[in-house]
């Protein structure tokens, strides 16, 4: 048989593999990471829940979800929810492929796509929303003033230069020489899909791109991959410009454009904007609605909604209390409150209503 | 091999017979481990051909909506339903073309090193520091590119940009006015560091089984080492070479994550290297977690492809080595 | 083996031409060297500084903070994941990569079948890991099994075996055959043979080319990328629910705008390097003991 020292020389870096694995796995969470939005965390009054919920979807919602998740981690022990940032198609899929157990998305689903879901019908729970912001990296300019056909003509490459006297001709004064570079996302995203809804809707003769989460755009531009990889292209290059939500654009350090909505007024990417567009808007049967190009006085006419899809029946009692749960906190008083902290605004309160309503309609089935 | 078998002792009386070497039960485990080695040479057969079949199959909605488009056009908008990936293909060649014209020569003077210049002593620690640099992974190459190399290179560019505006040849490469730090160029620089340590490796023995006395010759006849290389060494080891740069090649094409990080993402065919693009491998790594449907198809379509052109290449390079290997005698 | 020529002395007339081309040959050669050791250098030296102000044991066992802008936090579950996804790869492709370098030698003789099967494990070394990645997804992720560890083990698997073969086939090769023949004197089998005698004898340099294979496998992204998912808490079982490792982590967070996650990538990097090169080192020991004598 095999000689010991042979044996030994074979099993000792399996063994240290093994042992290290069941060592790490095994120590407890020592020291927490310094959190700035922790605040809101829910007491531990909570009927206790427990299992794993996957999700995965829109980068839109992402930061917010994760301060949701990591708050509604602390209260209830034994719970574990992860959510992976791929854009709003990915999440779609995943959900119709009943790979994950809800999707983030800040659009609702055609018509082609739901035969498709293997789970059967969904539901649209809306959670928060908020602008996207137009930012650029011009170190000579501030506070940029931006109307729709100037913003069409920039993203399609009409203008080129940010000397050009389109975009002077919005207000702006003091812009240098500098080649434009237009960033936009690499991936199936539902912020390109609301940021090319708006342009469509506020100006169908400059933008001729369509609307879509995936849109041809011109050869000469940048792709990044999630809002991140958008808000960190336009970071590292001087004379870009593209299309960040909020709460990312802020934590970069980026700037962004007052927009001309369809009312006229130059209003500046912020909560208060947003939730001006999003209570001017209609809300449909399944919760859905469209706060774009709202034309409302105070309204930042490209504030995009964002919700979490599931199903409405799931094969699993535990999944169904757990997920319950969830919706239960961000659409509850905290979980909304939790929005402001990440740079998020929260639902208009009879929306919220609904939505919690709502929640009850997925069952066991 | 024949096993010896001694006739066994005549037994005592009473005493019950021991199992013969002729018994039927070494054979029947004999047989087994046979059928157990041989079902897992086999598993490399029956993997590749499952990659094969199944992504094919799972490509195959993309390949009959596009036909013949799919690689000739250079159209991929996948919101309209459009996958041409001709823009791909001219990036994964490109970085692949640069990775090898800035690789071989540094690994074929590196070899060189080795086998000619450098004293026994030194030679160990200058293997070592290659198999370093053949063991980082793909991932931190793409992270120190993309946070440390990207930004100076991007200076870089502009000031190259401005210095050749006026060349003929050099402004297409090297010029274009636009730059950027995430671009064809730093992508194909860092494939070719990622490839020295493979076509070092090979070149070397390609290099270390000239025989001595042909070197010796060239050196009595009063060549200096520099003749003596060019004369003796490189002759010799021409096909070998050629068959590590093709492996190279193959390296090169297939690698992902390094090029999907540094490569900057933009579907265009430009001469321009200091702009970006994008590789096959590229875009799956980039887009395939947001993908459905065709576009889905089409992204694993991209990696048959791939797949494809991989193996012709790595077919080629080992028909070359396995030629050489034989004119050698065996070294590689 | 260096051998000098005359330049100088007796006999020597060597024009200044020739000699300044010789010296600048000589140069390049060198400079050739230079120019693959300085940017290995300068990428240890960032990776280092910039991991060094994250790594310690806190930041292995840490959890992956759920909130991607917080500074700080650890990468516990990547260890933890990376490990055992190697670790689980590692059982499945060893045996069976052993076992077929094994029929390829000791059965493949005049075997046509070995020849073909030798063949194409070179080919299948030269597949690109996305495709692997790309494999186990259509055939393991969406048929059923959804995001798993095991699922990126399947894959790392499909990786080492043409590795783990190829440097098991040549090692066994080594075995002189008369050891072989001795042990078939004595009344051996074939499978006694192979497992008593030619695999001990070659044991360090398989053992030694697992290990590279390790190693590798250990640093690899684009197979685990659409097959392991993602989780910020450690998940020791890697048959049910998703999974993280460093290197699909230092991708994700490569791009981040955040210098929180930067930190956390740059301190992965320098984990995983250190990972590699444990096993490499390892492997370098291991085979050093061939030249030390194992013939018995």
């Amino acid at each position: 048989m095999l000689r010991s020292s042979t044996l030994l020389r074979i099993a000792a870096p399996v063994l240290v593999v093994t042992t290290l694995g069941a060592a790490c796995s095994s120590s407890k969470s020592s020291t927490p990471a310094t959190t700035p939005a922790s605040s809101a965390a829910p007491t531990r009054t909570s009927a206790p829940v427990s299992g794993t919920l996957n999700g995965s979807g829109s980068t839109f919602q992402q930061a917010y979800d994760q301060v949701a998740i990591q708050n509604f981690d602390q209260a209830h022990s034994g719970v574990t929810i992860n959510y992976q940032g791929k854009g709003s198609g990915g999440g779609q899929t995943d959900l119709s492929n009943q790979v994950v157990d809800f999707a983030g998305s800040d659009v609702a689903e055609t018509a082609a796509q739901l035969p498709a879901n293997k789970g059967g019908a969904i539901l649209y729970f809306p959670t928060i929303l908020g602008p996207i912001t137009v930012s650029y990296n011009v170190s000579s300019v501030k506070g940029l003033k931006l109307s729709a056909p100037t913003i069409a003509k920039i993203f399609s490459r009409k203008i080129t230069n940010w000397n050009d006297p389109a975009i002077a001709a919005d207000g702006n004064a003091g812009l240098p020489s500098l080649p434009i570079t237009v960033v936009h996302r690499s991936d199936a995203s539902g912020t390109t899909a609301n940021f090319t809804a708006y342009l469509k809707a506020a100006d169908p003769t400059d933008w001729t791109l369509g609307s879509s989460k995936t849109v041809n755009w011109a050869a000469d531009t940048e792709a990044g991959n999630g809002n991140t990889g958008v808000a960190n292209d336009i970071k590292a290059k001087s004379g870009a410009i593209g299309y960040v939500d909020f709460s990312d654009a802020k934590a970069t350090g980026l700037s962004w454009a007052m927009v001309k909505n369809a009312a006229g007024d130059f209003v500046n990417a912020g909560l208060a904007g947003a939730s001006a567009a999003a209570a001017d808007a209609t809300v449909t049967a399944n919760l859905t609605y469209n706060p774009i190009n709202a034309s409302g006085a105070q309204d930042y006419p490209i504030t995009s909604p964002t919700y979490i899809i599931t199903y409405a029946k799931y094969a699993d009692a535990g999944k169904v209390a757990l997920l319950q749960a969830f919706l239960k906190y961000i659409l509850g008083p905290q979980g909304q409150g939790a929005a402001q902290g990440v740079d998020f605004a929260g639902l208009p309160p009879t929306l919220d209503q609904k939505a919690l309503t709502q929640v009850d309609q997925i069952t066991v089935g | 091999m024949a096993t010896v078998t001694a006739p066994p002792p005549p037994a005592p009386a009473g005493a019950s017979r021991p199992p013969g070497l002729g018994s039927r039960r070494p054979a029947r485990a004999d047989q087994a481990f046979r059928l157990l080695s041989l079902a897992s040479g086999l598993l490399v057969l029956v993997v590749l051909a499952l990659i094969a079949i199944a992504s094919t199959g799972r490509a195959l909605p993309a390949f009959r909506h596009e036909g013949l488009s799919f690689i000739f056009s250079r159209d991929w908008n996948p919101g309209a339903d459009k996958f041409g990936a001709l823009a791909f293909i001219y990036g994964t060649m490109v970085t692949s073309v640069i990775a090898i014209v800035l690789g071989v020569p540094v690994s074929i003077g590196i070899a060189l090193v080795l086998t000619e210049l450098a004293p026994r002593r030194i030679r160990t620690p200058i293997v070592y520091v290659l198999d370093l640099l053949a063991a980082v992974p793909s991932v931190v190459f793409g992270l120190w590119g993309l946070a440390v190399l990207a930004p100076k290179l991007d200076h870089r560019y502009g000031q190259v940009n401005d210095v050749v505006r006026h060349i003929p040849v050099l402004n297409t490469l090297f010029g274009g006015g636009e730059h950027n730090g995430t671009s064809i160029f730093t992508a194909g620089l860092i494939l070719a560091l990622m490839i020295i340590p493979i076509v070092t490796s090979l070149t070397r023995e390609v290099f270390a089984t000239v025989p001595i006395a042909q070197k010796e010759a060239a050196l009595a006849l009063g060549a200096t080492r520099w003749e003596m290389i060019r004369g003796s060494v490189l002759p010799f080891g021409r096909s070998g070479v050629v068959g590590a740069v093709m492996l190279g090649l193959g390296r090169a094409m297939g690698e992902t994550i390094a090029v999907a990080l540094l490569i900057g993402s933009n579907a265009q065919i430009t001469g321009h290297l200091f702009r970006s693009g994008d590789s096959m491998a590229a875009v799956i790594a980039n887009q395939f977690n947001e993908s459905t449907g065709l576009f889905q198809a089409a992204l694993v379509g991209l990696g048959v492809l791939l797949f494809g052109i991989t193996i012709v290449v790595n077919l080629a390079a080992r028909a070359v080595l396995n030629r050489s290997e034989r004119r050698l005698g065996g070294a590689l | 083996m260096t051998i000098t020529g005359r330049l100088s002395g007796p006999g020597a007339s060597i024009s200044p031409a020739r000699r300044l081309r010789n010296g600048l040959a000589t140069t390049l050669m060198w400079l050739s060297l230079a120019i693959a050791v300085i940017p290995l250098g300068f990428l240890v030296y960032y990776v280092v500084s910039k991991g060094a102000k994250l790594f310690g044991w806190g930041f292995l066992t840490r959890p992956i903070p759920i909130f991607q802008r917080t500074f700080g936090g650890g990468m516990g579950p990547a260890v933890v994941g990376t490990l055992l996804i190697t670790g689980m790869a590692t059982l499945i492709s060893v045996p069976l990569g052993v076992l077929g370098a094994v029929y390829i030698v000791e059965y493949g003789a005049d075997n046509r079948l070995a020849r073909v099967i030798r063949f194409l494990g070179d080919v299948m070394a030269g597949v690109p890991s996305i495709v692997m990645g790309l494999f186990i997804y259509t055939i393991w992720v969406i048929r059923g099994h959804g995001f798993t560890g095991f699922a990126g083990s399947l894959a790392l698997a499909c990786l080492m075996l043409p590795i783990v073969i190829r440097s098991s086939e040549s090692m066994l090769r080594l075995v002189p055959t008369e050891l072989r023949e001795a042990s078939f004197a004595l009344g051996s089998s074939k499978s006694r043979t192979v497992l008593t005698v030619v695999l001990p004898t070659a044991a360090a340099g398989i053992v030694s080319g697992c290990l590279l294979a390790v190693a590798r496998a250990a640093g690899e992204t684009a197979p685990l990328l659409f097959t392991i998912g993602i989780t910020s808490k450690v998940n020791s079982n890697l048959f049910k629910g998703t999974n993280t490792a460093l290197s699909t982590q230092i991708f994700g967070n490569a791009n981040q705008p955040y210098p929180g996650a930067i930190q956390r990538a740059w301190a992965a990097a320098l984990t995983l390097l250190l990972i590699v090169l444990v096993f490499s080192i390892l492997a370098r020991l291991v085979s050093s003991r061939l030249t030390t004598g194992t013939r018995r």
